[in-house]
């Protein structure tokens, strides 16, 4: 028997009554005769802080009964302690759930780290192409239209990677009348080349550009980043919050320099398959590291989804042999046509 | 004789915090790890877990808080939540980019404004059923508050003020922000009782003016001391005079304006618990600019030393600095004070969760 303090969940009055617990039941009582008696099944405990023992009801909500903490024994026997982690982690004990979720977790981030690459093989062509023209489209207005040097930058994709243009599933390459140095892989085997990357640098340069991102489509790496993206990179983002996109963005630029380099080797081998010298294309990553005014930290390279130019300008330089014969990645009719890819001829 | 008083500054204050950073490291800790471990599912028990602390060490007159939130019933929240983003998320992901690729650069970004304007909305809706929730979770001598509301119209009057805003470069914030309160609180209740707010922009003015006027003043003081270090070309080589100043300037802006702004939300804070009431309650809080500084400093530093451990106290310490500085006066009929009947909103705080609103 403890003294104790009742709210009933109508109003806010505190009633003060006398509480037993007897026979799974918990009894109250007044002196003026009013009694209540409650199964302890309907009964659970609430944390009170240390002064107070807390109880509710199940299916009375705003019904409290507050009782000193030295009731604790009597009511510790018949009620089992408050929820604590929450159900589902209580039921199977702090140290369990913490084993089992790591567990979980590891295989996920595993799952997450290891998948695209095991997958992105057996992802068929022709689904890629359906997501990649759903994508892209046609580019409308801002792609360069001008036969000649489109027919000029087909030859030359064909020219590092012969036959790689042949078949519906074939690279399809693009100009793009944007203003900017840059050249990408799209999901789909589609290359866009951006018109500065196409003015500003010398054919032998844009070949190596050029294989650098033929071999991307060649590896999957496309597939691959559509999969992280859009299937396990959604997913992280939506339940690990803020904390899970930056574990993930981590994770997948040092997944993505692998694949640049990987890139970067395969353009050096096409070069030499089709005899165009890699020298033009070092002394682009040269100029483009004198431009970025970029340093020789770890944490600038660790940073960056691509491996430091400087670098990538050392290998190329070191696959050059003076004594060889190299041939022009293309004819002087065929640069020119290129150069002008994105002249629009006005309207007569 | 049922009234209890909230008594006097001089004796127990009516609201009192009586937690502990070392009672409450246990359940910084194991939330923490229980986060890590289940890849942030369980963040949303964690916040429950947390509030249930924080609310039971919350000393109201003579009773303390209780929070009854579940970490259940805001995990199904997010995933509602998720349901109803999903097709904004599906547009950022992959329409708006095909429309550019495709050349479509107006329809993208018409499209971008329209969904720009609907999660402003939704933003909005957000603050306004974070509260409400907030309230029917929250319980004294086992009544609870709520709201009737569901929040659908204060979304667009959000949306509506804040659009004004922008259309007058923020000069009409003040006015924005302090209707949008009073229009929040209006809705709410707790038990049978009204909350009431008549917050206005006077005496706001003047702090949002001084943070508005600062960028000019300092364009019009650099460019006015430019010149006259340009001109008088003794003593120390020119640029480096100029580079000081420069760097002075520049200095100055960005210390300027964060303590200008805090200074008006601290004003704003001021000025909306004082023109809140509940019944015959009162509010006041009392938290100056410095006392924001020295918490948001303090938060700061425990982080950095702890090396983001402190990121489990960052909860605990604003609820903490809020009950501090919160003061209620008054007195509540308990014997009056009945039970809310609003709806309980089956739904928790999804919405707030997505866009990130509340510290707590």
């Amino acid at each position: 028997m403890f003294a104790a303090k009742l709210y009933d969940g109508h109003s806010a009055f505190p009633h003060d009554v006398s509480a037993a617990f007897a026979d799974g039941r918990l009894t109250l009582t007044q002196d003026d005769g009013w009694e209540d008696r409650i199964d302890a099944a309907l009964l659970k405990r609430l944390d009170g802080g240390p002064e107070l023992i807390r109880l509710g009801r199940s299916d009375a909500p705003g019904w409290r009964l507050l009782a000193p903490a030295g009731a604790s024994a009597e009511v510790e026997s018949f009620l089992s302690p408050p929820d604590r982690y929450g159900r589902w982690i209580d039921r199977i004990g702090l140290f369990p759930a913490l084993l089992v979720g790591g567990a979980l977790t590891a295989s996920v981030v595993a799952f997450g780290y290891f998948a695209p690459a095991l997958l992105a093989p057996h992802v068929p062509m022709s689904w890629e192409r359906n997501v990649g023209s759903a994508m892209v489209g046609d580019f409308g207005d801002i792609r360069c239209r001008d036969p000649k040097g489109q027919r000029a930058l087909e030859a030359l994709v064909e020219r590092v990677a012969p036959g790689s243009t042949d078949g519906p599933d074939g690279i399809k390459v693009a100009a793009l009348d944007v203003s900017m140095f840059n050249a990408a892989a799209l999901p789909g085997g589609y290359i866009v080349v951006f018109k500065s990357a196409i003015t500003e640098s010398d054919p032998d340069a844009l070949a190596g550009i050029l294989a650098h991102e033929v071999a991307h489509v060649k590896r999957r790496h496309v597939t691959q980043a559509l999969i992280r993206e859009l299937g396990i990179g959604a997913l992280i983002r939506l339940f690990a919050g803020n904390v899970g996109a930056n574990a993930e963005q981590i994770v997948s630029l040092s997944y993505t320099r692998e694949s640049e380099a990987e890139a970067d080797s395969d353009a050096i081998a096409m070069l030499n398959r089709a005899n165009i010298s890699p020298k033009a294309t070092a002394e682009l990553f040269a100029s483009l590291s004198k431009e970025t005014g970029e340093g020789n930290g770890y944490a600038a390279e660790f940073l960056q989804s691509h491996p430091l130019n400087a670098k990538r300008a050392q290998k190329f330089a070191h696959a050059f042999d003076p004594r060889r014969k190299y041939s022009p990645a293309l004819t002087r009719d065929q640069a020119d046509a290129l150069f002008n890819v994105c002249w629009k001829r006005p309207v007569k | 004789m049922d009234a209890v008083t909230s008594p006097p500054a001089q004796e127990r204050r009516g609201i009192e915090f009586a937690g502990s950073w070392r009672e409450y490291l246990p359940i910084a800790a194991t939330n923490a790890l229980l986060i890590v471990c289940t890849l942030g599912i369980y963040r949303f028990w964690a916040s429950a877990r947390q509030r249930r602390y924080l609310w039971s060490r919350t000393h109201v007159i003579d009773d303390c808080l209780e929070w009854t939130g579940t970490g259940k019933e805001m995990f199904l929240g997010f995933l509602i939540v998720v349901l109803v983003l999903a097709p904004f998320f599906l547009f950022f992901q992959f329409l708006f980019p095909a429309l550019i690729a495709r050349g479509k650069a107006d329809a993208a970004f018409g499209v971008l404004f329209l969904f720009e304007i609907a999660i402003f909305y939704l933003f909005g809706f957000a603050r306004f059923r974070a509260l409400r929730y907030r309230l029917s979770r929250s319980w004294w001598h086992g009544i609870r508050g709520g709201s009737d509301d569901p929040g659908w119209n204060f979304g667009g009057e959000y949306l509506g003020r804040y659009a004004l805003t922008f259309m007058t470069l923020f000069v009409m914030f003040p006015w924005a922000t302090t209707r949008l309160w009073n229009s929040r609180w209006n809705a709410m209740s707790f038990g049978q009782l009204d909350f009431r707010a008549d917050l206005t922009a006077t005496g706001l003015k003047r702090y949002w003016a001084l943070l508005y006027a600062v960028p000019f003043l300092v364009m019009i003081v650099a460019a006015v001391g430019g010149i006259s270090l340009l001109g008088n070309g003794r003593g120390q080589p020119e640029q480096w005079r100029l580079l000081t100043f420069a760097l002075m300037v520049v200095g100055f802006i960005y210390l300027a304006i964060p303590l200008l702004t805090l200074n008006f939300f601290a004003a704003f804070y001021r000025k909306a618990a004082a023109a809140t009431t509940l019944g015959d309650i009162e509010f006041e809080f009392d938290a100056t600019t410095w006392d924001w500084l020295k918490l948001m400093v303090g938060t700061l530093a425990l982080i950095v030393v702890t090396l983001g451990f402190g990121l489990t106290y960052v909860g605990y310490r604003n609820w903490a600095f809020m009950i501090r500085h919160l003061h209620i006066f008054g007195t509540v009929d308990i014997g009056e004070l009945e039970q809310s009947t609003t709806r309980a909103p089956r739904e928790a705080e999804g919405f707030a969760d997505a866009f990130d609103i509340g510290a707590i």
